[in-house]
Order: C-alpha cells, then structure tokens, then sequence
C-alpha cells in the first residue's frame, strides 16, 4: 500500500471517531427532553384533533376542566370542585383560581363558556361534539360556572377531560386564531413546528400547578419503532412512545420501559347484520372457537392483557365472564349445527395492516384458529383509509379492528350499541334490551347501580357474542436512565412530563 | 463423439458455453423443483397451519429453518413462498413483456402519431409512484396474487416499450432494410427476419431481470398490504414479517432472504448466459 | 436508450415542438394521477379523521367537503388544482396549513442530496468493481466483482437498513439521525453524517446495475476495431484502458446512471423513513395515506418535471462523450 494510501486511510478514520466524539450529547445546563413518535402531529386546534400524535403534543400545551388520574379516576384540572343537582341535569363547577393562558390573561368562565359553544357549534367539526350533545346552556361569571344538560346525564363529567375539550382564551376564539396559534393554559408552551421533523415546546413558568422542571420539550418524528430505539440507545433521543411489542421487547437494561395496559382493545368486530353471522349460533359457534390467550401470544408476542367488553378499570368486564371463556370445539361444533352450518362456513373480515403493530398477527391466528373448528376466515388485507371507508360505511362481514377506549364506558360505547348511536351502522347490532340499559346507564349518578348496569350491558354484549373482544395492548413509554419521575397514563397521555426532570 | 464441423450449432451449445449460464441453470432448476414441491403439497409441514407450542423455534431435525411467532415451519413456508413469488413475478413479467415488446416494436416501426402517443403514455407511467399505481389497481379490482401481478405488469411495461423500440428505431434506419423495404417486402416480412432477430437480445436479458426485480417489488408491496395476502407466504411477505422478529429469531429472516437471493442470482445468471449465447458477437470469444 | 434517442430527437426538432411535447406527457401525467386518487377509496375527511369520521354530524361532514375543496365537481376540483399548480404554491397541505409549494421546497432538496449521493457512490462503486472485474474476464476477481453485484441487487433495500441501524446504534452507540435533520449549509458535517448510510444503502442498489453495465460495455469495448488498433500501434495499456475503453463505455454506464437517478427520486421512501430524513418519498407516501390530494398531485408532477429533466441531462451528456450522435 502506498503512504498516500494510509495517510488517507488513516485521517478518513481519524474523522470518523472525531464525528462520533462530536456528536454525543453535550452537557448542557438547560434540561432538554427529546421524545421519539413515529407520526407527525396533523393541525394546531384542539377541538378537532383525532390523531394520537396531535392529541399526545397538544395535551401538553393545553388543560381542560376535569383530568384523569393514573388509577383513571376524574381529578380537578381547571375547575377546582364541582357538584350535580339532585336528577343529574345541572353541573355546577367552580374553577381555579390564579390559572393563565400562555399569554398572559387570566381564565375565567367566559372561556369556558366560548369553549364549550366552540365544541357545541357544528362548524368547528369538533371531535367530541357528541360526547356533550346534551348541554342546552353554559352560563355563569368570575370563576363560578353553570352547566345545563337537556336530559339526567351523570358521565358528562368524564367527557370533559381531554385534549377534544381543552379549555381557550375567549379572545382568540373571537378574533378566530383557534388553530394558527397555541395559546393554552397547559404545562408547556409552543414554540414551533417544521412539518416531518419536529414539534418544539418550552416551559411555561406560570403553570398552575407544581413548577414544571424541564426547560424544553421536543417531539422529533422518527418514522419507524426500530429506528426510534436505536436513537434512544445511541442517546439522541431521551424518551419514545412506542407500540409494537416486538420492539419494546428488544428494549434493554440501559433503559426504563413503561409498560401500561391501555384503555383500547382489540377485536374481531362482527356484523350481525350481514349473513351468516346474522344468526346467533354462527356468532357463538366463533366465539367458543378462539382461544384469546393464543391470539396474545402470536400476535403480540404474549404482551397484552385478555379483556371483555369493558375496558374502564372501574367497570371492567370480566373477561371469564362469557360464553366459552375456553375454547370448547365440541360447542362450536353444536353452534354450527344448530345455525345450519354443519359443513362449516366462509366469512370475510377486513384488516388494516398498517394502523398498528399487531393487526395482521391477530388476523392470521384468528383465520388458523377459526379453522381448526371448520369456519373458514376470508381476509380482505386493506389499505387504512380504504379499510376506515369501508368500516364507516358497515360493508363488511367482520373487522379486525383496534378501537379506543374511555374511562367511562358511557362515552366509550354510546356511539356503537344504542340504535341511536353515531357508529351503530359499524356495531352492525341493536336491540331493544341494549337501547334501554344505555339509558339507565346515563340517568343513573351513583357509581355503585352504574356498575351494575354496565355489567348487564357486558353480559348482553358477551351472550349474543356481538364481536369478540381479544386484548387490550399494552402502551409503551421507552425512557433513558437519566429521565426521572414520569407516571404512565392508560389514556396515553404525557401531562406527567410536567413532573418529569433530568438527572 | 464427432460433429459435423459446418452443422451451425444450437443456441443451447452456446448457451452452455457460459459458466454463469451454467450455475444460473442449476439454480433455475432448483427453484423449479422446489415450486413443484409446494404446487403438489410435497411439504413436511403445512404452510399455513399454526401451533403456538412450537412457536420461534430455531433450526431443528423437525423444523428443518425454525418456526416464526405461529409456530409455523419456516422451511414448508419458504418453499410456498417460493413458488407464491416465482407465480406473481413470472405473471407481471409475461403481461408487461408481451404488451410492451409488441407496443415497442410497433411503434419504433409505425412511428408517427403512434410513435408519440405510445412513448408519451409510457413516460406518464414512467413518472408515476409505483405504489399509488398498485394502490388503485388493488383497490378497485381486489387484492388476490393476479392483481398484484398486474399492478406490477403496468409498472414493467414501459421498460419492455424502450427495450424493443430502441433496437427497432436503429435497425430501421440501416441500409439493408431500407433496401428491404424499398424492393417491396412486406412490412411482416422484415419484422420477422431483420427486427425480431435483433430484439430478442436484448429482451430476453431485460426479462431474466425484470423476474429477479419484480419478486423484491412484490415484497414491497406486500408490506404495506397491496401484494400476497397473509397467511400465505411469498418470500417477499415473509422477510418483511421476520423483520420485526429478527432480534429473537434470525433463521425467521435469514431463510427466506437467502432463498431470494437465490431466485435473484439464479435468474441474473440464466440472463448473463442467455445474452451470450444470443448475441452472435460474443460467439466468437 | 430509447427513451435518450427519442429526447435527442426532440432535440433536432423546432423548440416549439419540444416543449409542447414535453408538456402533453405532463398534462397526461396530471390527469392520470388526479384521477388515480378519485379511484381509490377514502376521501380527504376519512384521511384526517379516521373513524371518528363516523361521529361527525351531516352538517359538519358538509362543511369540511367545502373545508377540502372536495364539495365541487371533478372538473371544477381539476381546474383549481392546476390553476393553484401553475400559480406558484401548488395548493396547500391540509393537515400543515401551508402551501405545497413551501414544503416541497424544504423536502426536495433532501431527496435530491439523498439520490445524487446515492448516485454517486453507486457509480463509483460500481464502475470500480466493473473495472476490476473486467480487467481478467473468468479469473477469481471477475468472480468476486460479479458476486458483489449479484448480492446487492438481491439484498432488498429494508433489509440493509434496519441492520445498519442496529448494529451501529446497539454496538456503537451511534445514529446521527436521531437528531433533528440538519440542512447541508447548515452544519455540512452533520449533515454528511447523516446522509452517509442511508447514501450507502442506495448506492449498492446503484452499484449493482452500474457494475455490471461498466463490465459488459468493457469487454464488448475491447473487441472493438480502434483498441485494437491502439494496441497494436504500441499506445501504453493504462491509456487504452482510460481513453479508448473506458470513455467508449460510458454512453450505457451514462444511461443506466440517468435510469436509476430517477428511480431514487421515487424509491427512496423506504430508506427515509428508516433513516427519518424529511425527504419527498415520505411527504408523498404520507399524503397517500392520508388522501390529501393537492400534496399528492402537485408531487407527483414535481417528480415527473425533474425525471424528465433528468433524461434531457443524460441526453446532453451522450453528445458530450459521443461525438458521433451529434449528426
């Protein structure tokens, strides 16, 4: 080798190592947080924010009246106490005291009045419009607000936490800035957002609550879940969000990983309104087919929980509380008989493979599972918004779906089961039993007769095995050793950032 | 063995002449044999059939690559796949090279308006994302493996287009053909004694590759749930599944990707050696 | 080379021709891809809001149509399109707020500098090992020369990634891309840092047809009466080697290098989203996902502007190395 040879050779590698030197994190006195999501956030307002990644980041800079605790029960956030008249028609709430928006004014009822208006008023296509249909008036002055309700609506209460109902400044919704600027009253401020790459936040010094500890938040977008955790072991990043269990799986000792059983589920979504699986027997001859703990075990690598209907830790089902809890083939084998399917049958259900990580696992499992018990599972693999089009519109057998979950199973499954409801063409089911047990369950104020309507409700969902419901996966939060004092949330929330600090 | 020196020799003779035309055949065959393996359902385990006791199992005397999360065998999947992939790329590249050789020959020769008509709808095709194209194609005809071959076909075409007409475009202009034409031979003759002869060279080569790449295409495709449906295996699905599950099973990934390297060595070579023995001018090295 | 002749045909045409020629193909191309989207399933609506789409009021569903621009007739829709296209922000991003026209401008320099790098390690490599195996046609070296090129053209793209990924990130704790991207004239080092596997990952995908073109066009070349010539006048076999073989080589080595630049442009979503640059590929792939017409359109047409120029720049460059096409 010639000496000019290795003299390149040698500076070549001599950079190399000067560029891995240079690049490591430098110890700086601003405590800096960099958190690895695979999507970008998708607009600025609140109010009609759906996707997780907008949700997550705007939870941040924005606060609404009520919050979820980490036991997923309801705690003050911006009204400081509240009370219900005694049919559970009037809300009275009294708000904080001392609460500013990133800009300095004060919060006041007049901005829970124009917020609330905001969500109310169908051209803002707000997200959580249903969920609060039953206000008639918002009213009231200072910090004190009155809240009237068209018919006994006890879960309005929940349905106030959360990004879709965030509090904003009655000014800037009149001067129509919802959207274009974040002017919130939460734990972190905006600062900017360069499409594809990052969203920064800073600090807000006068948060009502415990002074926040880090100085600055940033969102970085990381395409895929291996590339994110090959960031946070090269130390670039601090903290992910992660949800493929194979990935969290491979997550090591030099990290903290979180892992939360979330409020969402997994099921095979059946529409009893299409043939054959209108008929009872042919719904429970696939319920007693599917072993839920093998699906688990394939699809999510054994990272997830079995779950019935009902997924609020407060009235969760119990998921042994179903025909079949076990498989049992030899009912099956009756079910079949008895629908007339004696020789098996086909039915096709639709999956989307690329909305979450175990989508096409628990396809696959469910097909060979169902097949052992001679019912042949067609798989119509989809692209997302062809699969969400053809969910909207009901035309479909089966879906392989992933829903999310609430704390309250009111506002969790009101859109699906009253015959009334927004998504009752996706349920693919309605009955007159189910329509009159959605009732009592909203009229009804006491938690301890709630828990027994919802258990009805579960049980009647479970009897005519109207889907099956698999699993609840878990929520992943990915974090490097130095990243003190986060509490995990079920809803996926990240407001316990204002909490977090780097050692 | 003794052989009449004058007695022109076969294409095969040449054809053999070729190392790389040699492995390339080998390889060929063993892809072939393994196909008819899979077609007749000559496996030591079913394809399909999962059983979670035996899941991310890694090389056994029972499971000959391993099992993947299922518990299904790996080595009775790869040889499916194998044959699912050789399905859906020998299909795209019979569409796309029959409607674009013919519509390349055609319009090298024809020119004019068809000329231009043809060239301008294979540039538009050219300039299109690949993925958006299969997409529509999926979406309004269905996804079974025949779609996905044709998604695939529409991509290919216009390669096949430019590889035929650029031969055609030159030959046409050389004197012996324009004598040709002018003495009054039909056009039909002169398509099959001058233009045939000196396309297929270069076709033949464009569709041993054209094989090798549609089978990583289809493999894209898969992946985002336009290509070969799960459960079933093509090996392109199956080494974008295994990816996720690489950290724990390497056999998952490893199989499956070594058979495609396999099809895509096999299948450059079998060009390689085809090129050789077409060309006359590399006869005589 | 068809596609070359043709443009160089259009060449020796009057301007006006060429042009009008050019634009048809992307006229075409825009109504093709504007339709294409109006096949497919799932409008702008169902792209942002998912299933809550199924919660929306009538009211609400009506007024985002007039929100997306998707309540006027197909024509109508086609018309403003074009009409935004032509005028310079080619629409905007529903889900950024701002216009395609901007975000374009950061993404496609980054795709760009992705392709060219790509491109050029592709080339080098390429030509490197074509050459080399060239040199002694059936010796051990040729073997391992055409091996190279046979492996990377069998190693799919997604594959070679992640592995980098890993093993650098897991072994040696380094994965420049995780950090925020940086622009080239921002901090050029970052940038080259950040650019490089990701480059190297493309460039093998380029090496192997370019290696195999410079090895073919090489051997076909030395058969060829003036080297010959050149040889037997005693002209030193370095110099026949740069002069004659391989300068007589490059019109296909030229060829093949315009194809694969373009198709760079249009495959390296993957590698992007791997490597999380902020490049075309994913702006494009994104908008799919989320139905987002305009973005998609006004892409599309960028792409297809650039592969075209692309292939007058490949035709330019022939005339520069072949005297012969100028004709």
């Amino acid at each position: 080798m010639k000496l000019s040879k290795k003299l390149a050779i040698f500076s070549i590698s001599t950079a190399m190592v000067a560029g891995v030197a240079f690049v490591a994190p430098a110890q700086a006195a601003s405590k800096d947080l960099a958190i690895g999501v695979t999507l970008d956030i998708d607009k600025l307002d609140p109010h009609t924010a759906t996707s997780f990644s907008t949700v997550r980041m705007l939870g941040l800079t924005y606060g609404s009246l009520v919050e979820v605790g980490p036991k997923l029960d309801i705690r003050s956030g911006l009204a400081a106490s509240w009370g219900f008249n005694a049919d559970s028609t009037e809300l009275r709430l009294k708000l904080r005291k001392n609460v500013k928006f990133h800009d300095g004014s004060a919060f006041d009822a007049e901005d829970v009045k124009a917020s609330i208006n905001r969500v109310l008023d169908t051209k803002t296509t707000a997200a959580a419009r249903a969920n609060i249909a039953t206000i008639t008036s918002v009213t009231g002055s200072g910090l004190s607000v009155l809240i009237k309700l068209s018919v006994p609506n006890a879960p309005i209460l929940a349905a106030l936490d959360g990004v879709n109902m965030s509090m904003l400044s009655s000014d800037d919704i009149a001067a129509n800035k919802i959207g274009k600027t974040v002017n919130g009253t939460g734990p972190f401020k905006f600062v900017s957002w360069e499409p594809g790459q990052s969203v920064k936040l800073e600090k807000n010094a006068s948060y009502w609550k415990a002074p926040v500890k880090l100085d600055t938040v940033t969102f970085r977008i990381i395409p895929t879940e291996a590339s994110i955790l090959a960031a946070l072991n090269a130390g670039t990043i601090q903290f992910s969000v992660l949800t493929s269990p194979t990935v969290a799986l491979q997550v090591g000792k030099n990290l903290n990983l979180y892992r939360t059983p979330g409020l969402g589920y997994v099921t095979l979504q059946l529409n009893a309104r299409v043939a054959p699986l209108n008929k009872l027997d042919v719904r429970l001859a696939i319920q007693c087919a599917i072993n839920r703990a093998e699906v688990v075990k394939t699809a999510a690598s054994g990272e997830a929980k079995v779950v019935g209907p009902i997924t609020s830790p407060a009235y969760a089902s119990d998921p042994n509380d179903r025909p079949c809890p076990n498989v049992d083939l030899a009912k099956t084998k009756k079910y079949l008989a008895d629908a007339g399917y004696a020789d098996g049958l086909t039915f096709k259900a639709i999956v989307s493979p690329t909305q979450y990580a175990t989508a096409s696992g628990t396809a696959q499992n469910l097909k060979a599972q169902l097949a052992k018990a001679g019912i042949n599972l067609e798989l119509d693999i989809l692209d997302n918004a062809t699969y969400v089009s053809r969910w909207l519109a009901g035309d479909f057998a089966a879906a392989v779906a992933n829903n999310g979950g609430r704390i309250d199973p009111d506002t969790m499954y009101t859109r699906y089961f009253p015959s009334t409801g927004n998504l009752n063409k996706v349920a693919g089911y309605s009955s007159a039993t189910m329509d009159a047990l959605f009732l009592k369950g909203k009229a009804t104020g006491r938690a301890a007769e709630r828990k027994v309507v919802y258990k009805q409700i579960s049980q009647e969902l479970e009897n005519n095995a109207v889907w099956i419901w698999l699993f609840a996966p878990y929520e992943y939060r990915a974090a490097a050793k130095n990243v003190t004092g986060f509490i995990p949330l079920a809803t996926g929330s990240l407001i316990e950032l204002r909490v977090v600090d780097l050692k | 063995m003794k052989r009449d020196p004058l007695k022109p020799k076969g294409g095969l003779y040449y054809y053999m002449q070729s190392t790389s035309g040699i492995v390339g055949a080998l390889l060929l065959l063993f892809m072939v044999i393994v196909s008819i393996c899979a077609v007749f359902g000559w496996l030591p385990h079913d394809p399909l059939e999962q059983n979670v006791e035996f899941a991310m199992q890694g090389p056994s005397t029972t499971f000959w690559f391993g099992t993947d999360e299922f518990g299904r065998d790996i080595f009775s999947r790869s040889l499916d796949g194998m044959r699912r992939s050789l399905t859906v790329s020998v299909s795209a590249v019979s569409i796309a090279a029959t409607i674009g050789v013919t519509l390349g020959i055609l319009s090298g020769y024809l020119g004019r308006w068809f000329d231009q008509l043809i060239v301008r709808l294979s540039d538009v095709i050219f300039a299109f994302p690949a993925i958006l194209l299969a997409l529509a194609i999926v979406s309004t005809l269905g996804n079974s493996w025949y779609q996905t071959s044709l998604a695939i076909a529409v991509v290919y075409t216009p390669i096949f287009i430019r590889v035929a007409r650029g031969p055609v475009l030159t030959v046409k202009e050389m004197d012996y053909v324009k004598v040709t034409r002018i003495l009054g031979f039909s056009s039909l003759r002169i398509l099959r004694k001058h233009i045939l002869p000196n396309v297929t060279a270069p076709i033949v080569v464009q569709v041993a590759l054209s094989l090798s790449w549609a089978i990583l295409t289809e493999s894209g495709l898969s992946f985002l749930g336009l290509g070969t449906q799960p459960p079933n295996a093509s090996l392109g699905l199956m080494v974008s599944e295994a990816q996720s599950i690489a950290a724990f099973a390497w056999w998952a990934l490893f199989f499956p990707s070594a058979f495609i390297t396999i099809v895509v060595v096999g299948l450059n070579l079998v060009g390689d050696g085809l090129r050789d023995a077409l060309d006359p001018a590399r006869r005589s090295s | 080379m068809s596609f070359g002749e043709r443009i160089s045909r259009i060449l020796l045409s009057t301007p006006v021709l060429r042009i009008g020629s050019i634009l048809s193909t992307l006229f075409g191309i825009s109504i093709f891809v504007f339709l294409v989207l109006r096949v497919i399933p799932g409008d702008s609506i169902v792209g942002a809001f998912g299933i809550e789409t199924g919660v929306l009021t009538p009211e609400q569903i009506a007024q985002l149509k007039i929100y997306y621009g998707i309540d006027k007739s197909l024509p109508m829709q086609y018309l403003s399109w074009m009409q935004s296209f032509l005028t310079g922000n080619m629409g905007y991003s529903y889900s950024t707020g701002i216009s395609i026209a901007s975000l374009t401008a950061k993404a496609l320099p980054v795709t760009i500098e992705l392709a060219l790098i790509g491109t050029i390690l592709g080339v080098v490599m390429g030509i490197a090992v074509g050459t080399f195996s060239a040199r002694k046609p059936g010796s051990i070296r040729d073997f391992a020369g055409q091996l190279f090129g046979l492996m990377a053209l069998a190693v799919p793209g997604f594959v070679l990634s992640t592995t980098i990924v890993t093993i650098m990130a897991n072994k040696f704790h380094y994965f420049p891309n995780g950090y925020e991207f940086v622009r080239l004239w921002e901090d050029p080092w970052m940038n080259l840092q950040q650019m490089m596997f990701p480059g190297l990952v493309l460039g093998i995908a380029v090496a192997a047809p370019v290696m195999r073109t410079t090895r073919s066009a090489l051997l076909e070349t030395v058969d060829k009466d003036f080297v010959r010539t050149a040889i037997g006048k005693g002209v030193n076999s370095r110099k026949v080697q740069t002069r004659h073989i391989l300068r007589n080589s490059l019109i296909p080595i030229v060829t093949m290098t315009g194809i694969q630049f373009g198709y760079l442009l249009g495959g390296a979503v993957i590698v992007e989203n791997i490597f999380s640059l902020p490049g075309m590929g994913r702006q494009v792939l994104y908008a799919i996902t989320r139905r987002e017409y305009a973005t998609v359109q006004s892409s599309v047409m960028v792409f297809a502007i650039l592969f075209i120029a692309i292939n007058v720049i490949t035709d330019l460059i022939y005339r520069k190395v072949d005297p012969r096409i100028k004709k």
